[in-house]
């Protein structure tokens, strides 16, 4: 018996160099990977498993419901209330946020001296801590507080801002655009002087002027950054929790109760998790949802890409 | 737009922005000298801008109310731990990310960006479950293993790559040449010239977890394991109503420390997240 | 030192396939340029010699052993690039003892390695120096101090001038030239620039699309270019190439009839291949019309229309010809070049 001819090839080791690159690439991201698996993915998961039963940890219950819960959420009186107030509250903070970021940016990208200053002072309270700064605001939105007492000296009856439903969920957005506007303003000056001095020194010897340059070069190359901020200041918008619970506790009423309040006081305080977990799921739906668009808008307003 | 300005725009635009500047100012301000009123000043009217009497004693009181220190120190100590594991953890899969080529890279990839559209608000009723089955309720372990793992290193990892994406290859390239491999490479090469992006990383990752406020009260129970911005909202006197004086002088002790690091190194803080991968 | 062997080496991303089979066998020593137009796979090539890319198929083999499954650091290679890679983070000095402090050379043994390198490359004024802080002709030699420190069997240089401008890249291409007298290490070379290629290699190896065209001494290749590709892209200016046919009378294209050598044996369709400054100016030659004068000073370049084809011409004359007018033109016999159309190689 002859055994048949052995091909005319090198014997590779298995662990060629490609190999041996990606096993490297596995144990790169192992431990991100199983992270996120563990920790966002799985309760993904669970979230959504939950969100079909009914479950009350006072009563110890966790019965199967199918979609109950859903049907209930449609049926739930607040929910109107509290999608009104999630709406109200990221669509002033996005526009307060980037159009105040914007102007802020446009007048630290001048010819002046001193900016630096200016600078370090508009971004400071981004460093503050978060809890800190809401205790100042309460403290100062009282209504016997700084703020009324600084109007009052003009002759201005100011209104009791936290305990009024209209002026609670203004101040709400008011102190958290205060906040973190910094980052985006540094965000925005960063893009302002990336863009080359040339096209300006050109748009000016084609006779457009400030304004016209801003609308025509500024705005369209800066565009991608505009768009990034939203979709980070937009998802940071929904996630708002800390400034609720120190300055109004979801009040007074229902005024200024957000998704993520509602959902807190539905779980943590009420502890009706099967529901808790309901209006997470439709706080991802939202998320996402949002991401999505956003995404999608950036193929029709992004003028310009790298 | 950088075009010379005439003398008086200059004084019309220093003018706007000292105008600008005083919601982002004032209430540090007004916090700090707040917090050395006697508790009877600090409604008075007309508004003091500075303190007409002095009331050291606030701060001391803060110590005597809750166990400051020691929630001082568990703040501190968590969002150093988060800062160094997301560094970590995020520099070597941006890396693997920007770099290395492996089976599904793509695909994995686009499962850890999901991470950026969870947050930790959506998943916080299981994340209490399975902490609550690992006996890990009012220990500091969420508040470590949720940032590292979760959303916010997503967020560091996807700056990290944009990073490494623009570092030259033939850096790497030439390491190899040289003799090392890719442990090595990522370590001596890509991460020193990573400081930037780490710098910006490190930032926001340690204000993320600074800030945290939902974790700790979803978590924790015991004063003694309180973070900062759990224990601030806990000076009330008997009746509920704060106790505005010590709370301000708590926050002043939780908000200096960061603000003035800052000022020292504004230009290192502003610069390192103004120039990572957001840019798009 | 060491001979380097490529036997039908094969690259492909995929279904897209980059080289064809490249057999090239490079003499322990020698200084070989591979040249080609961008995207003909030379830089692959080398890649793959240094070992940062995967041969797809064949063999490379340095110094007789097969190298294919070993790293970069395992080949004994050093490598030049393009814009020089020097890690910035780090001294000149750090730069160029990097790689032997991760072969477990010692503190002294470095020391002296990189003094030595510094002092042929002239380096030693800048030791201290961090890469930013240097000029491109600076960097570009640090680069080079680099890769001599470590005294390898093989340099691998991916087009290391093209960053620098003429001036300086015609000084560093000279003290290339000097390194490798001086050290006699094998050295591949990748470049797009035929000059270049022209005066620093001992053979140089034209590619195309992933294939060898042709492997040859310079002057070889300039004088008898194996086929269309190879004359036309080696010289400067290129070639003239007259697409026509070979016939009893003469070569005769569309509106001209071109001299050919007595003894030309072929006859049908062909190129007819003539170098700028293997035209000569003659009462008897052809009629050619002007319709570019450029003076160079010591020659002139005339474009001109022969027939319907357009021609570049190079004359020692200085001429005063002016776009319109007719001159009469001759090419040199000795010095023409035949090549089969379809195929491209050249016929006798």
């Amino acid at each position: 018996m002859s055994l048949p001819a052995e091909p005319m090839q090198q014997k590779r080791p298995f662990w060629t160099m490609a190999r041996r690159d990606a096993a490297a690439g596995y144990v790169f991201i192992a431990p991100q990977l199983v992270g996120i698996i563990t920790f966002v993915l799985v309760p993904l998961g669970l979230v959504f498993w939950y969100s079909l039963h009914e479950w009350n940890v006072l009563a110890s219950t966790f019965n199967y419901v199918g979609a109950a819960n859903y049907q209930m959420l449609l049926a739930d009186p607040n929910l109107p209330s509290v999608l009104l107030a999630s709406a109200i509250f990221s669509v002033g903070l996005v526009i307060l946020n980037m159009s105040l970021a914007l102007l802020l940016a446009v007048l630290l990208d001048q010819k002046l001296r001193g900016l630096v200053v200016f600078r370090t002072l508009f971004f400071s309270p981004v460093v503050v801590s978060l809890v800190a700064w809401t205790i100042v605001w309460s403290f100062l939105l009282q209504n016997n507080g700084g703020i009324n007492g600084m109007l009052a000296m003009l002759g201005i009856e100011g209104p009791n801002w936290l305990r009024t439903p209209t002026t609670a969920l203004i101040s709400v957005v008011v102190v958290q655009v205060f906040k973190n506007v910094g980052l985006n303003m540094v965000l925005f000056l960063a893009a302002l002087q990336g863009v080359p001095k040339e096209l300006y020194e050109a748009a000016r010897v084609d006779g457009a002027g400030r304004f016209k340059q801003f609308r025509r070069i500024t705005l369209p190359l800066i565009s991608p950054t505009i768009l990034l901020t939203s979709i980070i200041t937009v998802v940071g918008s929904l996630q708002v929790f800390a400034q609720i619970a120190v300055l109004t506790q979801g009040g007074p009423g229902m005024s200024t109760t957000v998704l993520v309040y509602y959902l807190y006081q539905q779980a943590f305080q009420f502890h009706f998790f099967g529901y808790g977990s309901t209006l997470s799921i439709l706080l991802f739906v939202i998320v996402a949802a949002l991401t999505f668009a956003q995404w999608q808008l950036r193929k029709r307003i992004v003028f310009y890409e790298n | 737009m950088k075009t010379d300005l005439s003398p008086r725009m200059k004084v019309a635009l220093y003018g706007l922005m000292c105008v600008l500047l005083i919601p982002f100012v004032f209430p540090t301000w007004w916090m700090v000298t707040s917090s050395v009123k006697p508790i009877s000043d600090i409604f008075a009217f007309p508004p003091d801008l500075w303190p007409r009497r002095f009331d050291f004693s606030t701060y001391a009181q803060v110590f005597e109310l809750q166990p400051f220190a020691r929630q001082y120190w568990n703040s501190a100590y968590i969002a150093a731990l988060v800062t160094a594991g997301t560094m970590l953890i995020s520099s070597m899969a941006g890396y693997a990310f920007a770099r290395i080529k492996f089976p599904f890279s793509n695909a994995i990839f686009m499962v850890v960006l999901l991470g950026l559209l969870i947050p930790s608000e959506v998943t916080i009723v299981p994340l209490f479950q399975m902490f609550l089955k690992w006996g890990m309720i009012n220990t500091h372990w969420p508040l470590i293993l949720v940032p590292i793992f979760g959303a916010p290193s997503v967020f560091a990892t996807f700056v990290m790559r944009q990073f490494f994406i623009a570092l030259p290859v033939e850096l790497e390239e030439a390491a190899r040449v040289d003799g090392l491999g890719r442990f090595k490479i990522f370590w001596t090469i890509a991460l020193p010239l990573a400081k930037p992006a780490l710098g910006a990383v490190a930032i926001f990752t340690f204000l993320h977890s600074w800030n945290l406020y939902l974790e700790p009260i979803v978590f924790l129970s015991s004063t003694q394991m309180f973070t900062l911005p759990q224990a601030l909202t806990q000076f009330t006197d008997a009746y509920g109503g704060a106790m505005w004086n010590i709370q301000l002088a708590a926050a002043t002790m939780t908000a200096i420390p960061v603000l003035l690091v800052f000022i020292v190194a504004q230009k290192q803080f502003v610069e390192g997240l103004a120039h990572t991968g957001l840019k798009g | 030192m060491a001979p380097v062997t490529l036997k039908s080496v094969r690259k492909a991303y995929g279904d897209a396939k980059v080289l064809h089979g490249v057999d090239i066998a490079i003499a322990d020593g020698e200084f070989i340029v591979l040249v080609g137009p961008s995207g003909c796979g030379k830089s692959t090539l080398l890649r793959m010699i240094a070992g940062l890319e995967v041969i797809t198929d064949g063999a490379v083999e340095i110094g007789g052993r097969v190298v294919n499954d070993l790293e970069p650091k395992d080949r004994d290679i050093a490598m030049v690039f393009q814009n020089y890679a020097l890690y910035p983070h780090m001294t000149v000095a750090t730069n160029m003892g990097f790689s032997l402090e991760h072969r477990g050379a010692s503190k002294a043994e470095i020391a002296e390695r990189v003094k030595w390198a510094a002092e042929i490359l002239g380096l030693v004024p800048l030791l201290d120096r961090y890469p930013r802080q240097l000029s491109g002709g600076q960097r570009q030699r640090v680069a080079m101090g680099r890769a001599i420190v470590r005294n390898p069997q093989v340099f691998l240089f991916d087009e290391p001038l093209s960053n620098l401008d003429a001036k300086l890249r015609v000084v560093m291409r000279g003290e290339i030239k000097g390194l490798h007298q001086r050290l006699g290490v094998t050295t591949v070379y990748v470049t797009h620039d035929q000059v270049e290629a022209m005066t620093m290699a001992d053979r140089i190896v034209v590619m195309n699309a992933g294939r060898v065209e042709q492997i040859g001494a310079p002057l070889d290749l300039y004088d008898r270019p194996a086929n269309l590709f190879v004359a036309g892209f080696i010289g400067s200016p290129a070639m003239n190439l007259i697409g026509g046919e070979i016939t009893e009378q003469g070569f005769v294209a569309a509106g001209v009839t071109l001299p050919l050598p007595s003894g030309t044996a072929a006859r049908g369709k062909a190129t007819y291949g003539i170098r700028p400054e293997h035209l000569i100016l003659a009462d008897d030659g052809v009629p050619a019309t002007v319709t570019l004068v450029e003076p160079m000073g010591s020659e002139t370049q005339v474009t001109m229309t022969l027939g319907e084809h357009r021609i570049i011409g190079v004359f020692r004359e200085r001429l005063s010809a002016r776009p319109g007018e007719i001159i009469h033109v001759r090419p040199d016999l000795a010095a023409i070049h035949l090549f089969d159309t379809e195929t491209g190689a050249r016929i006798g």
